[in-house]
């Protein structure tokens, strides 16, 4: 983990010394997750035909049972990625537990509370509204302009990560009581399975709502373009570690 | 053409042997206990009130018109087929939730004790497919089931209703406009039973679908001013303070 500290020209070539952020297990996990979280997104929402609870209109599943050919096969193709999603995620977190689960949830869980309530003040404020507005509105409430110091996951990440995985096993709960319910459920728990196609959708929900924040920050916004690359490379900028993560690029570089 | 499957069936013919239910059962393998018609019991007092004649109502799925099972299914397993006018299930896509057997108020609906999925009465698809009528109307030794297309203008059904003296039996609150017609007289015409939408469909439909819409309406609607700021606001960051590297080196 100790690395040798590297001294830096003051402002010169900062940009070019990278540091490793992302091993290659976490970002083939993460790559996993997405493609099998689009398809589970879009095949699932193809499979709610009725019109009363569609969101987005009948063109859709219509579209999904075209291309599957028909909603027996859609269905089945939902079943099979939704398994094969959670086994391997399931997996991963198993082989994975000293490695990346346990210091994965302890990253996401540890608060530093007036930190952070000030950086989620502070960072909305400021995506949406620029520095200098952020600064003077802060200003009557005693805060300053500056965005405070994060760690590993800032707090937006650390919210996202706990409303996502939240999300992630409800769904696969739900996901698993419907599977069953042709093979092992009886008439008089099909209140189980009726409740669990609703908490299931809620829960995609919520979870696509937050996701499409990550999809932003990571793939949209300016600021956070060097986290999106190390999602390929592993690695970020110095400089960007220090500006966005800084007391983790303290405890990496000391 | 499209066709409108239907039944009209003669409640004074009907002499409650059950036949039709027995040749159901047979034709198409229904499990112990379980059944796609029937023939409501006679209410002996009644009868008995208006002097002694006991009165009959035949039934099966109605394939109705408006089916509340079919609204109250989320995946479209259950669906009304626009070809012969018959409400169908698709067995392969049904994950036997449950949620339309409530919805339909004659109960013609069970849950299929070995394949877990919804089950009814479909006009004996099969035999239909083999040239064949349904094995209730078949068998019915009085001939009290008439089954045929509404839309075949010399088709027997529609002889039968042609002097419009027939009578669909609903529940007031939930009218399906069920295609089962009745001559003579079905007992009781206001069926006391209405569709009911379980639970977690309700939810769904008037709780959490809106509120599911509104939150990630809100989310989009925020990376999107995000976005607009992005491309028209110039990046303020006060980053000159922190590039020297002077405070926290």
């Amino acid at each position: 983990m100790m690395r040798p500290k590297i001294k830096i020209k003051e402002g010169m070539n900062m940009s070019n010394r990278m540091i490793k952020r992302h091993d290659q297990g976490a970002i083939l996990i993460h790559w996993f997750n997405a493609i099998c979280w689009f398809f589970l997104l879009a095949t699932g929402l193809g499979l709610i035909e009725n019109p009363a609870l569609q969101p987005l209109g009948q063109w859709w599943p219509n579209l999904m049972k075209d291309i599957f050919g028909g909603g027996a096969i859609l269905l089945k193709a939902h079943w099979i990625v939704g398994i094969v999603w959670a086994g391997v995620w399931l997996l991963f977190l198993l082989v994975g537990i000293v490695r990346y689960t346990l210091p994965f949830l302890k990253q996401i869980m540890t608060y530093t509370i007036p930190r952070d309530i000030q950086w989620m003040v502070k960072k909305n404020m400021q995506m949406t509204m620029g520095y200098k507005m952020m600064a003077k509105l802060v200003k009557p409430f005693g805060w300053d302009g500056k965005i405070p110091d994060q760690g590993f996951y800032n707090a937006g990440q650390k919210a996202a990560a706990a409303g996502m995985i939240s999300g992630a096993v409800v769904i696969v709960i739900t996901g698993v009581i419907m599977l069953i319910s042709k093979v092992y459920l009886n008439p008089d728990q099909t209140p189980l399975v009726q409740w669990s196609i609703t908490i299931h959708y809620i829960a995609a929900a919520v979870t696509f709502g937050i996701l499409l924040i990550h999809i932003y920050m990571a793939a949209i916004s300016r600021e956070e373009r060097p986290a999106f690359i190390s999602m390929f490379t592993g690695e970020v900028p110095e400089e960007y570690a220090r500006h966005h993560h800084k007391l983790w690029y303290e405890k990496v570089e000391s | 053409m499209e066709k409108k499957l239907a039944m009209v069936i003669d409640s004074f013919a009907c002499i409650d042997c059950k036949a039709c239910q027995a040749a159901c059962k047979e034709a198409n393998k229904i499990p112990v206990g379980k059944w796609r018609n029937w023939i409501k019991s006679p209410d002996v007092e009644a009868a008995a009130r208006k002097g002694g004649r006991m009165l009959f109502q035949p039934g099966n799925c109605m394939q109705c018109e408006k089916p509340t099972c079919v609204e109250a299914c989320p995946t479209g397993a259950t669906y009304k087929d626009a070809s012969d006018g018959t409400v169908k299930i698709n067995r392969e896509l049904c994950i036997g939730c449950g949620q339309c057997l409530p919805a339909c108020p004659y109960g013609a609906r069970y849950r299929h004790p070995e394949l877990r999925v919804a089950d009814k009465c479909d006009f004996c698809a099969e035999r239909r497919a083999a040239g064949l009528e349904p094995a209730c109307v078949s068998t019915c030794p009085n001939k009290a089931r008439v089954f045929g297309d509404l839309n075949d203008s010399r088709s027997d059904v529609r002889q039968l209703l042609k002097k419009g003296n027939f009578v669909q039996v609903v529940n007031k609150e939930s009218n399906t406009d069920p295609h089962i017609y009745y001559l003579g007289d079905p007992g009781v015409k206001d069926w006391p039973v209405k569709a009911q939408m379980p639970s977690a469909f309700a939810f769904w439909k008037n709780m959490a679908g809106p509120a599911m819409k509104a939150f990630v309406g809100l989310s989009a609607v925020g990376v999107g001013a995000m976005l607009v700021k992005q491309f028209i606001m110039p990046n303020d960051a006060p980053e000159d303070k922190d590039k020297g590297g002077d405070e926290h080196e």
